[in-house]
């Protein structure tokens, strides 16, 4: 029986929140920048799952919590300050709302509890080698044969896929349309035969995204969300509440937080051309927060958010890296350290400015996303 | 703010607006304000008196003193309103006035019938009164006052409080210097003028609020900038094709875009959380930012839209001109940025 989270004040489902993650919390690193694997990751996503707190924004009846846009925000708010790992996130965030909203009941039926019971992890195959900002140019394709689809091709920066055993992908299914209207929407077990991955090293020396091959694999027709060639319309149609939380300005809040542990350490905490810079990145996180506290007003409030809540992003991630330059000069030759400092994680400059990398690159490029915000929020020719 | 609803301000702030489109005219033209450049104080008396005629020199005037006690996010819509228009007229300077004196705010200058301006700073960005107070008569220098010229009204905050000193009293010297936008900024020297003192508790408040309604004049003026260039972007066309296409320009025109909806969440942000009751050392870090943002943004906006006008930019006809020069004038007239970013690294120890 799944309490009624809105019928409770909002400080009590605060308190329920903190409470369970500071009880519940295993024995694995808080406030990590990198991606945990799930062998390290999967407890905690078992006792999200148990408590029934991973899906928060599914509907009760599917094993979700049903919140609100404000109570959704209060819990993000919990796991974060805590510092609490992101979990394999892709099926709860990503793959349930798709099959919630152009999933056929058999398949919400049978995918979702394994969702929520962690048999399916989920990854997502969008990317090719030459389908990367350009999505809408993949070539991975799916052609019908007999009862199957029959899919060739490849995806890559599948992250985390290493981990997953389901992949959702947008294959080409007609070659002779529009591209946007050629593509539809598949599931794919990652142990049928012929699939096969590929680890890909990041900067940092791990192996957080892969690449993934599909040689003649067979899926049944069920596997298909949507109807054919419906994919490029499903794929865009979600990730409401997602784009506006990737740009809260808590990874620079923390980076800045990080940032003052460092100079105190290095001696220049109190350096006046230190502080000068200091405060003039500790401005933009505030004004970043006051703009992003607008968009999670518009959430609560139910209005449409538009286009022009890409300007969170640019400048949330752009801020993040001026950070992560001044990290980097306060650190000296320690900048270049593949470890953390004498052990402290906060002291470890390379690692911050590693991070900082790819927030301007995924989930839409800034140059991208620029692109779209001149035309349709700034109305200016194509 | 008492016994007012919750929502009363969105209500006050169209009425205000709708109101002061007396001054701001609704279809953008700036013949006006091109008219009285360098035209004296570069600003038209009977607007003033408009101004005050409409009741908005009372807006800070509490309740109990006979004003209208409205909060600062109505002062911010009614400012952001007049930097669109680039509105010469120093009447964030006479509200400010009208809040540090309150009871002793001079009906003449209530009514627009006098024009008051507020000397604050005895050196830029400052409220350290260095002048003496002695037996009634005021002896020092006030410096960075626009409008001032054109004044017959002076409110100037010393260590004991407030006075109100006539332009023309015995003692005082107005120190008179051009600036860009075709107006004047004064230095003021008072030796041993008679004046009674107006005992003011709150003028640090007082100053944080005009700085605040100033950023918001500022992101009013980086709007206006910015329309007027996309307007530009999307006529002008170069080999074949409007100049807007072009992507260069296109992610320019984006930051500026960020930039400015920066400065207005944080104005309207600031704005809600006074009116609501801010902490004195949220208060201060906050307009503190505010200022730094509206500077910054002003600057920033006003200079790439020249840039992004060409050669027009560069020409007095062109009105893009009219925004560059209000923003050099402005931009810094509340304190230099660096100065404002000491004073906050001086707040970090104490944050949270």
């Amino acid at each position: 029986m799944t309490p009624d989270y809105t019928a409770m004040s909002d400080a009590e489902f605060r308190a329920l929140i903190r409470d369970f993650v500071e009880t519940e919390y295993p024995d694995i690193p808080r406030f990590p920048l990198e991606r945990l694997h799930w062998d390290v990751v999967k407890p905690w996503y078992l006792k999200l799952s148990q408590r029934g707190f991973l899906c928060p924004t599914w509907p009760v009846d599917r094993g979700g919590m049903g919140l609100t846009a404000a109570k959704h925000l209060i819990m993000v708010e919990e796991l974060e300050r805590f510092g609490a790992a992101r979990v394999h996130d892709i099926g709860p965030v990503m793959l349930g709302p798709l099959l919630l909203k152009y999933g056929t009941e058999a398949q919400k039926d049978h995918f979702l509890p394994r969702i929520l019971s962690g048999e399916h992890v989920w990854a997502q195959g969008y990317s090719e080698p030459g389908a990367g900002s350009d999505l809408a140019a993949v070539r991975c394709e799916a052609v019908q044969q007999g009862e199957d689809w029959v899919i060739n091709g490849q995806k890559t920066w599948t992250t985390l896929g290493m981990d997953a055993n389901w992949i959702f992908i947008l294959a080409r299914t007609d070659k002779t349309v529009k591209k946007q209207a050629g593509i539809s929407f598949l599931l794919v077990p990652m142990d049928a035969p012929g699939v096969s991955t590929r680890n890909i090293l990041n900067l940092s020396g791990e192996a957080e995204f892969c690449e993934v091959f599909f040689d003649d694999v067979r899926v049944p027709l069920d596997h298909i969300v949507g109807e054919v060639n419906q994919g490029w319309t499903a794929a865009k149609a979600l990730l409401g509440h997602e784009r506006v939380f990737i740009g809260a300005p808590r990874l620079s809040a923390s980076a800045l937080a990080r940032l003052e542990h460092l100079a105190r350490h290095m001696g220049q905490w109190s350096d006046p051309v230190f502080r000068d810079r200091f405060v003039a990145l500790r401005c933009d996180v505030l004004d970043l927060g006051d703009l992003f506290q607008t968009y999670l007003d518009r959430l609560r409030d139910g209005t449409e958010i538009g286009a022009d809540v890409a300007m969170l992003k640019v400048f949330q991630s752009e801020l993040y890296q001026r950070i992560s330059d001044l990290t980097m000069e306060v650190a000296g030759p320690a900048s270049g350290l593949r470890h953390p400092p004498q052990g402290d994680r906060r002291l470890h400059a390379a690692a911050t400015y590693l991070s900082a990398r790819p927030v301007t690159i995924f989930g839409g490029s800034t140059e991208i996303l620029r692109n779209v915000l001149a035309r349709a929020v700034l109305g200016l020719p194509g | 703010m008492t016994g007012a609803g919750m929502d009363d301000w969105i209500d006050n702030s169209r009425m205000i607006l709708d109101s002061a489109r007396a001054i701001v005219p609704a279809d953008g033209s700036l013949a006006r304000i091109r008219g009285l450049r360098g035209q004296g104080p570069g600003f038209d008396p009977a607007m003033v008196a408009e101004a005050g005629g409409l009741g908005l020199y009372l807006m800070r005037v509490p309740e109990a003193a006979g004003g209208l006690g409205l909060g600062l996010r109505e002062t911010c819509a009614l400012m952001r309103l007049l930097g669109e228009g680039l509105v010469p007229e120093p009447i964030g300077a006479t509200i400010m006035a009208g809040a540090l004196l309150a009871e002793a705010f001079p009906e003449q200058a209530a009514n627009g019938d006098a024009v008051m301006v507020t000397a604050w700073q005895d050196s830029p960005g400052t409220l350290d009164w260095q002048g003496g107070a002695v037996g009634g008569r005021l002896s020092g220098r006030k410096c960075a006052i626009p409008g001032a010229g054109g004044a017959d009204l002076i409110a100037v905050l010393t260590g004991a409080g407030v006075a109100v000193v006539p332009r023309d009293a015995p003692g005082v010297t107005l120190h008179l210097e051009e600036t860009l936008d075709g107006g004047q900024m004064a230095t003021l020297q008072l030796d041993g003028v008679r004046a009674d003192l107006h005992p003011c508790p709150g003028a640090q408040a007082v100053v944080q609020d005009a700085a605040l309604a100033h950023a918001a004049y500022l992101l009013g003026l980086s709007e206006r900038a910015f329309a007027l260039t996309l307007d530009y972007l999307r006529i002008r066309e170069q080999f074949g094709r409007p100049i807007g296409s072009f992507q260069a320009l296109q992610h320019r025109a984006t930051d500026l875009k960020i930039r400015i909806e920066l400065l207005r969440a944080a104005v309207e942000a600031t704005a809600a959380r006074i009116d609501l009751g801010a902490d004195p050392t949220l208060r201060a870090r906050d307009t503190d930012r505010c200022l730094l943002r509206g500077a910054e943004t002003a600057l920033l906006v006003s200079r790439e839209a020249v840039q992004m006008h060409g050669a027009m930019g560069i020409t007095d006809e062109a009105d893009i001109g009219l925004f560059v020069r209000k923003a050099m004038t402005l931009a810094h007239l509340f304190g230099a940025p660096a100065a404002i970013r000491a004073r906050l690294a001086q707040g970090l120890e104490t944050a949270a």
